[in-house]
């Protein structure tokens, strides 16, 4: 059995975020208050579809305790969103789904604001939905933007009517491919949309002084949330600065920019501080991030030998009412469509279509764990069509070193066949499954999202460290890890530094908590930083020791010039000296190492065919279905990863753990439902089904480190996002071994595997 | 909106005479309100720190369980694993250990869902309820409790002080089963529970089973399967019964169809654990758990 990566070298972790969180000392936004702050509420749309009449706010403005009413009136006319800009701040002319914001109240408590927000007359005359992604195509389907084409769209982002953004993958010749296979296998699988459910909802306190406002807010992107309320309220950037509290979670739900300008412009009218703090329920509808529904057709041909010739596919994504950040999802479902697969001759094409339901945005490892179902579904299918193991069959086409992936990019060293060979040998033997048992294996692959980032790093007079950065911790531990890089350059423990972090007016620019990328960029600026401060270090230990800074080593708090570790100052002492001299300190940035040039002809390009320091995944997951009622538990989860060199194996622990846990709801309980119009019917977690602590199955890790192809710190690849990527797909492979054939709708719930085991039953 | 700590069920019948919600470990309350399906009633007595509703007992009479008495000591209680283990099965499957340490038995009958875990293996036990109000006291047959979904035939002024079991006979037993999605924080889809008596020749001397969620108060099942022997052609024959007699409706947790289908499967499992807990063989509560029925293993 492989051995799983356990905390080699490295030192026992401590987050310096630990004891607050446990002891109850941490601040999350819910909890900050200032004197004299007034309370938010929004008015919502609660239809899907409708030409908007008016909004009549006269009367609510005089209810007990109101200071301020707000609507699109009040605020500059702004179409936001980063690709296509489609979204104003409050609904005008058209509400597009249910959650859209008609009018922002504040009051002296919540309770008068709920009521004068209750009170709002809202006239609207009600529109036939889109809800169907086939007939939202049809050339005759209502439209969700009827203006669409007046948006003022960034890059190569292909639009049409109700189509936001359609990428395509095109590599060799597709007919051709598939004329030379011997097998021609096509299905099709059809997933729910989903959410990313935080434990937190998000809460957003803004105060106001002078021309400037603070923002305190659950955000993952402080410096994406400032960007925002800079650009809809028409303000500089150094005006505006965010302040994240303690994050309760993300998962990608708190990307991207929301809320924080209706409470600033609301703080403002009001002449106070405004403080919002959703419900549940409001996180489920409002937010503009839902995991979206998607349609995956997939056509594969195979030759005798069990090499994969052409692999075809069609993609309808649901986009939901405004295009968020998802202009980029279709490229990147098509690559988790295609899979990291040898394959000559590829075609895919997949569409991102409006919708009168809640936006889709990222959440964690947008697209990838819908298209990985299918796609691996569908290889399980393959393997089958040729009577070979499916294993096998992973491994035959699986990319290695040298080969050609079906975006055109040639990998270095990368670790898909040992993640694979890792995971099935750490899975349950087969010789102990019991009846109704199986394991299903599948392959998963994230990009790495090199970007701009930076920090601050400094030794105060009595050697202590300072981290000031612009990145945020949202539960992943990236923040954390820091310490223990910076105390690696110098020669010191991860404890001696203070991480100063989530202030958009302290921290230098970084992208925020998304796309699994904290460490690797800001990572790389603190280990710059780190790096300019260890030679001034070097300096004044050379001068002090009278010899050559290049000769000086730092080690354990020390500096001592190599080979006579007697002969040393401390590192205290030469921060004392630099007290009263130049300072210790340094910023951090350097430049983000490239992305490979894309290699074939890709319509509607954004950027993620070609992917920087891709992951591979592969899990086994050991499954037992109840066969009378279909009702799955997952009992055992085998994963193996090539993130790249781990820099924090105990957090990378648990980001697998918990990535798998996220996979096991989106498997099986975790979808959301429509009604006709698009209003969501289970917004709470009594209908939502999470997975609780007791669902969780035995989590077996191991971390492949192929060496190369890394973009971070010491060949660090991400992490956060790949293990949400392939548990899905392995399980669904397990309950077709069971029942006799693929549930092709996801979450495969217990009446969704009943029937089709009962299908199966009928056609035997 | 006024709140009163009831110190006896005097004071508490009072205050209901006066209007007021009883409340006790609020969990279907408080968790209602939140979600905005009622409004938090203006008047409350909370009545669970009132001593006599926390008696559990048992007698030549039988089991006096104070209304008051929680889910997490009903699961663990030895009168009530050894003698009615169908009510620790679901007790121990009630919300989360946080739930059952408040959640209790008078609440969750009360409360009238028809998903309601205690509910079915109550009505196979053939409990009364002791309800009393200021204008005296009466015991009522469960059967005779719900009239529909949330609601029951109790008067606004009555509270429920105690939950009645007759003696559990000799080769007899009991067991819940519910089909559940996932481990913890689940409300049953549909459950079932049996209660069984055994002739010394092993065949069956009576049989109660009860449905829950299928219907819209918990449901007894026609059955008259005495004397026969309990094989899998009569679990089939049983299961079928359940089938048949439940009228399941489709909602977000389940269609209509799966419904009719799973009951029957929950029901002859109920049976089957309820048999063999009567043959001798010690099953763990919760049997969905001891023996890998839906979700768990």
């Amino acid at each position: 059995m492989v051995a799983p990566v356990v905390p080699k070298e490295l030192p026992r972790f401590d987050r310096a975020d630990g004891a607050a969180k446990v002891t109850g000392d941490a601040r999350y936004g819910a909890d900050m208050s200032l004197t004299g702050m007034a309370f938010a509420a929004f008015r919502y749309a609660e239809v899907a579809h409708a030409r908007l009449i008016s909004v009549d706010t006269s009367f609510a403005a005089t209810m007990p305790g109101v200071v301020a009413v707000l609507t699109a009136d009040d605020v500059p006319d702004v179409h936001y969103s980063p690709v296509v800009p489609d979204r104003t701040l409050f609904a005008t002319g058209t509400i597009r789904f249910e959650g859209e914001v008609l009018a922002a109240v504040a009051a002296m408590t919540a309770e008068q604001a709920a009521a004068a927000a209750a009170a709002i007359v809202v006239r609207y005359d009600e529109l036939e939905s889109v809800t169907d992604l086939e007939a939202a195509l049809a050339p005759d389907s209502p439209l969700v933007h009827e203006d669409w084409q007046s948006y003022a769209v960034s890059g190569d982002t292909v639009r049409d009517r109700n189509v936001c953004s359609f990428s395509s993958i095109s590599k060799g010749d597709i007919e051709a491919g598939l004329a030379e296979a011997d097998h021609v296998i096509t299905s099709r699988y059809e997933a729910d949309a989903s959410h990313a459910a935080p434990i937190e909802p998000r809460a957003i306190l803004a105060e106001w002084q002078g021309d400037k406002v603070t923002i305190w807010t659950s955000t993952q992107v402080p410096f994406d949330a400032r960007a925002g309320v800079c650009e809809t309220l028409g303000m500089p950037t150094n005006k505006v600065r965010i302040i994240v509290p303690h994050l309760g979670g993300g998962f990608g739900g708190k990307c991207g920019f929301h809320f924080e300008a209706h409470i600033a412009a609301l703080a403002r009218a009001g002449k106070r501080p405004v403080k919002l703090v959703f419900t549940r329920r409001e996180e489920f509808l409002a937010p503009d991030r839902r995991r979206e529904a998607m349609i995956v057709e997939l056509t594969t041909g195979v030759r005798s030998n069990g090499t994969i010739s052409a692999r075809k596919g069609r993609l309808l994504l649901d986009n939901g009412a405004y295009a968020a950040d998802a202009a980029f999802f279709p490229q990147l479902a098509a690559m988790h469509a295609a899979g990291p697969y040898k394959i000559d001759h590829v075609y895919i094409e997949a569409s991102l279509i409006y919708t009168n339901r809640q936006p889709s945005g990222s959440v964690r490892a947008p697209t990838a764990p819908q298209a990985c179902w299918a796609l691996e579904s569908h290889t399980d299918e393959v393997a089958g069509a040729l009577g070979m193991d499916p294993v096998v069959f992973r491994k035959l086409n699986g990319v290695a070193e040298g080969d050609t992936g079906v975006a055109g990019q040639v990998y270095g060293a990368i670790g898909l066949q040992g993640c694979i060979d890792a995971a099935v040998e750490n899975a349950t033997p087969s010789a102990e499954l019991g009846p109704d048992e199986a394991i299903g294996v599948a392959v998963g692959w994230w990009p790495s999202f090199p970007g701009a980032s930076g920090a601050i790093v400094r030794i105060d007079d009595d050697g202590g460290g300072q981290i000031v950065t612009g990145a945020q911790e949202c539960g992943t531990g990236a923040v954390m890890t820091l310490r223990y890089l910076a105390a690696q350059e110098l020669g010191m423990e991860p404890t001696d530094f203070e991480i100063v972090y989530q202030d958009t007016a302290a921290g230098p620019y970084d992208t925020g908590a998304t796309g699994s990328q904290t460490l690797i960029n800001n990572g790389r600026a603190v280990v710059g930083a780190s790096q300019r401060i260890a030679q001034q270090l070097r300096e004044l230990a050379a001068a002090s020791l009278e010899a050559d800074p290049d000769d000086i080593v730092l080690e354990a708090g020390s500096a001592y010039v190599k080979g006579t570790p007697a002969k040393s100052v401390t590192i205290i002492e030469l921060a004392g000296i630099a007290a009263g001299d130049q300072l210790l300190m340094a910023t951090g940035s350097e430049t983000p190492p490239p992305y490979p040039e894309l290699a074939t002809n890709c319509v509607g390009d954004q950027g993620v065919a070609a992917w920087a320091g891709p992951q591979f995944s592969c899990h086994a997951a050991h499954v037992r279905v109840d066969r009378e009622t279909g009702v799955v538990r997952v009992l055992d989860v085998s994963a193996a990863h090539d993130s790249g060199t781990i820099l924090n194996p105990l957090g990378a622990l648990g980001q697998i753990e918990g990535g798998v846990l996220m996979g096991i709801g989106q498997a099986l309980t975790e979808g959301t439902t429509y009604d006709e119009s698009g209003r969501q019917l289970n917004p709470g977690l009594v209908e939502y089904k999470l997975q609780t602590a007791a669902d969780a199955p035995t989590v077996r890790t191991c971390f492949i480190e192929p060496g190369g192809e890394g973009v971070g710190p010491r060949g660090a690849k991400g992490l956060a996002e790949a293990p949400n990527v392939a548990t899905a797909a392995a399980i669904a492979n397990a309950i077709a071994q069971v029942i006799g054939r693929p549930v092709r709708q996801l979450p495969m719930t217990a009446e969704r595997v009943w029937a089709t085991s009962t299908e199966a039953g009928d056609n035997t | 909106m006024s709140f009163l700590i009831a110190r006896s069920i005097e004071e508490a019948v009072t205050a209901l005479a006066e209007g007021a919600r009883p409340v006790a470990g609020g969990s279907d309350l408080v968790v209602g309100a939140r979600h905005g399906a009622d409004t938090l009633p203006s008047k409350l007595v909370a009545i669970d720190r009132i001593r006599e509703l926390k008696v559990l007992q048992l007698d030549d009479t039988g089991c006096t369980i104070g209304a008051g008495v929680t889910h997490a000591q009903l699961m663990t209680d030895a009168t009530i694993v050894q003698h009615y283990p169908a009510l620790a099965d679901a007790s121990a499957l009630v919300g989360s250990p946080s739930t059952r340490n408040v959640g209790t038995l008078g609440g969750n009958i009360m409360n009238g869902s028809p998903a309601m875990d205690t509910g079915a293996p109550l009505l196979v036990l053939d409990a009364a309820i002791e309800l009393r109000s200021q204008s005296g006291q009466r015991r009522l047959a469960i059967a005779a409790l719900w009239s529909g979904p949330g609601t029951t035939t109790a008067a606004a002024g009555e509270l429920c002080t105690a939950v009645l079991l007759p003696p559990a006979g000799e080769r007899s037993s009991s067991a819940y089963v519910r089909l559940e999605y996932r481990r913890a924080m689940e409300i049953a889809v549909v459950g079932a529970a049996a209660s069984i008596t055994l002739n010394a020749d092993g065949t069956i001397a009576g049989l109660n089973l009860a449905l829950a969620a299928v219907a819209p108060t918990i449901m007894s099942v026609e059955l008259d399967f005495a004397g026969r022997q309990l094989n899998d052609a009569t679990l089939a024959l049983i299961a079928q019964a359940a089938s048949t007699q439940a009228r399941p409706i489709s909602d977000l947790r389940a269609s209509d169809t799966y419904r009719r289908h799973t009951i029957g499967v929950m029901a002859k499992r109920a049976v089957d654990a309820a048999a063999r807990r009567a043959n001798g063989e010690l099953i763990a509560v919760p049997v969905n758990h001891a023996l890998g029925i839906g979700a768990s293993s």
